[in-house]
């Protein structure tokens, strides 16, 4: 591929055919002079072009002979802005131009002329014809003889000599700035890529920040100090995540409300997320924040937010007062405010990620406790039917039962509620399940049982502040009489013999995990004719309708008085009372756990449904879970 | 051009140009001029914007002339640059005593 030329595709040309003499020959050389005057041929290199075309015309004269003395030369110019070429064509015999002439002798008169020409011009050509030649003169233009302005012919394209050095310097001036700011750019951007690259190996915000991205933003904008701010999480304060000197970690300041007027340069840029420039020399207020970088500091405060989310605020600047801040230092702090904003927001939603997965693992390992939690089946005896009814506000929880067959025609029932719920109120109730069972090997008094579970789980319960309610009521079936004690756990509703109305039994004693060592009374009832016994957690009395009431103990009562009537089953009647509390609670988030043990008289036998094993897996939140053939 | 005889100086003058189409005719007034008394002949080159290499030889012949007259002291007075540079160019500011007042 050619280069590309500067030149014109048609230089601009003169020619002139002159009479053979030498005052034509004169005239030729003024208007060629005049010619190359109107391109734009400075006036200093004007009498080198005449005097070649001059010397050239001279001799086309002088130098025919014979008939060809009539014959009319011709003078020629043509003029690019790299190239000006003369022309002569003579009608002489010619002569042998040599390649160059050497300085004639100052005492000799010939030679001059084609010296001259050699000494001028770039290239000298002598092209021979018959009776027809042409000497062929050549000039390189150099760049600064690109000169000027003809006025006459008004705008050219080829600007003055002073506007070309003015252009020259102009174009070093941008081509300086451009390489500045690229520099500072790929600065900037290098900066950014060594910040992501270190992003996997640092925990925090502030490490993020008091890395080498401020260091490298002090490097880029020529400051020596600067100060982070980060909005709390409750976005009433802007608080120091990081500062360039531990002095500059000023206290935390406060951020406005809507309406309220900011306090401090930091508060107000963060207020109106718009960056600001200060100097403290301008107003000396001793409550300014910044004027913890001295009476003489000046610099500039940038927001820092993405989405309109605003995440906190960048300071930078100069303690000595002297901050240049041009349109690119503007552009580089604003880019560097934008990539911290996406940061902060980034690393708070990984670390929300990060939670809400661990969070979402805890429940499932919770769900699996549960699972161990509740009895896969309860005992049964005959006539009686033995039911059990759970659901947790969470997706696990602290209320649990079990029923364990003692000796002869009895059955141990246990009603507890850890205090708390999740995990560690689940764990304490799995660990109390595996006591009960080890203690009940040796003994089905309830209130030694009581003061066993206490004595094995004081310790571990008091180091964390948690304690225990439960209830353990041994069922003699065969005398229908009811031994009841209580850790503090509300009263067990019975029907006792002879009566309609249902009757509480409130037991004193002290939840367990309150005292090392504490007695739990027991007491005794019988039952009546048609058995009906109900065990439950304040879950149950605590539930509360839409409108904010609470169900009640008197609610409950009327229940059992209601429904509890013979020849209903004991499924039945467990379906009956789950129906009831979460009709009473409609769509209301529940608010606690709830469990209970329905014993009830049941000659219906064959109503107990087989466990399925999927039951619990499906377990949701709001849904009774039932243990299997109960 | 003008040409002023004081006593034994002869000075050339308003010379606009020296070129192949006037010189003959510079060197002839010269020559004219030119007298057994005259010693010191002064060309005034300061208006002389152009001189070709027919100029130079007019010069030259008048420099012959001088010689051939013993004494008599030949002067360029005031060239302009492009003049003077030619006179170096081809060595010939060695022939004349160039002065510049």
């Amino acid at each position: 591929m050619a280069a590309p030329s500067l030149e014109p595709a048609r230089p601009a040309t003169l020619r002139l055919a002159f009479a053979p003499n030498l005052a034509s020959a004169r005239e030729v050389s003024v208007a060629i002079r005049k010619f190359l005057a109107e391109q734009g041929v400075a006036e200093k290199e004007l009498f080198s072009y005449e005097l070649c075309i001059a010397e050239a015309s001279n001799n086309a004269v002088e130098y025919a002979e014979g008939p060809c003395r009539n014959l009319k030369p011709i003078a020629e110019a043509l003029f690019t802005p790299t190239q000006i070429e003369l022309r002569v064509t003579d009608h002489t015999a010619g002569f042998t131009l040599l390649e160059r002439l050497p300085p004639p002798s100052p005492m000799t008169d010939r030679g001059r002329g084609l010296f001259l020409i050699q000494s001028v011009m770039d290239e000298v050509r002598y092209l021979r014809g018959t009776n027809e030649n042409i000497l062929v003169m050549r000039k390189k233009r150099r760049a600064e003889r690109i000169p000027a302005i003809s006025p006459k012919d008004g705008p050219s394209d080829f600007p003055s000599l002073e506007d070309s050095h003015r252009l020259l310097a102009e174009c070093k001036i941008k081509m300086a700035k451009m390489a500045d700011e690229l520099l500072l750019r790929t600065e900037t951007l290098s900066s950014v890529f060594r910040c992501c690259s270190e992003l996997g190996r640092i925990d925090t915000n502030s490490e993020i920040f008091e890395g080498k991205l401020l260091v490298d933003l002090l490097h880029l904008t020529s400051a020596d100090w600067y100060i982070l701010r980060m909005l709390s999480p409750d976005g009433r304060k802007l608080l120091v995540a990081a500062a360039s000197e531990p002095d500059l970690a000023s206290e935390p300041i406060g951020f406005p409300a809507p309406g309220e007027k900011a306090i401090g340069i930091e508060a107000a840029v963060a207020s109106s997320q718009t960056a600001a420039r200060f100097d403290n020399r301008d107003s000396p207020d001793p409550s300014e924040p910044l004027m913890a970088v001295g009476p003489v500091g000046a610099g500039y405060v940038c927001p820092l937010c993405f989405g309109g989310k605003l995440v906190g605020t960048i300071a930078v600047g100069r303690r000595s007062g002297d901050f240049p801040l041009g349109r690119l230092q503007d552009e580089v702090i604003r880019a560097f405010a934008e990539f911290l904003a996406i940061q902060a927001l980034s690393h708070d939603r990984r670390k929300t990620e990060v939670r809400d997965r661990v969070v979402a693992r805890e429940l499932e390992i919770a769900q699996d406790i549960q699972h161990l939690l509740l009895p896969r089946a309860l005992p049964q005896l005959p006539g009686f039917g033995l039911v059990g009814g759970w659901q947790s506000a969470r997706e696990v929880g602290g209320d649990f039962y079990d029923a364990i067959a003692v000796e002869g025609e009895s059955l141990l029932l246990m009603i507890a509620d850890v205090m708390g719920k999740g995990v560690p109120a689940a764990l304490f109730a799995t660990t109390m399940r595996g006591l009960l069972r080890g203690l009940a090997e040796r003994s089905s008094d309830p209130s030694q049982l009581l003061c066993g579970l206490n004595r094995l789980l004081y310790k571990e319960l008091s180091s964390v502040a948690m304690f225990i309610t439960a209830q353990i009521v041994l069922v003699d079936m065969r005398t229908r009489q009811l031994t009841a004690a209580s850790a503090g756990h509300c009263p067990l509703l019975f029907i006792p013999p002879g009566r309609r109305h249902v009757s509480s039994m409130p037991i004193r004693g002290l939840p367990l995990g309150v005292k090392s060592h504490t007695s739990y009374p027991h007491h005794v009832a019988s039952m009546g004719s048609h058995a009906a016994l109900l065990l439950y957690t304040d879950g149950l009395t605590d539930t509360r309708n839409p409108a904010g009431a609470t169900y009640g103990q008197q609610r409950l009562k009327t229940w059992m008085q209601e429904e509890m009537i013979p020849g209903r089953s004991a499924t039945d009647l467990r379906d009956r009372l789950a129906s009831e509390l979460n009709q009473f609670r409609g769509d209301r988030e529940m608010d606690d756990d709830q469990a209970f043990l329905l014993l009830t008289e049941d000659r219906t036998g064959g109503t107990r449904r087989p466990f399925a094993a999927d039951q619990i897996t499906k377990l949701r939140r709001g849904s009774f879970l039932f243990p299997a053939n109960s | 051009m003008k040409i002023e005889r004081d006593g034994e100086r002869l000075c050339v003058s308003e010379i606009n140009e020296l070129t192949a189409a006037n010189s003959s005719n510079f060197r002839d007034e010269i020559n004219s001029a030119m007298t057994g008394a005259t010693v010191v002949i002064e060309i005034d080159l300061s208006k002389t914007l152009f001189m070709d290499s027919s100029g130079l030889g007019a010069l030259f012949a008048l420099y012959r002339a001088t010689i051939k007259r013993e004494g008599v002291v030949l002067r360029l007075l005031n060239p302009v640059p492009e003049i003077e540079q030619l006179l170096e160019l081809t060595q010939m500011q060695q022939l004349f005593e160039v002065v510049r007042r």
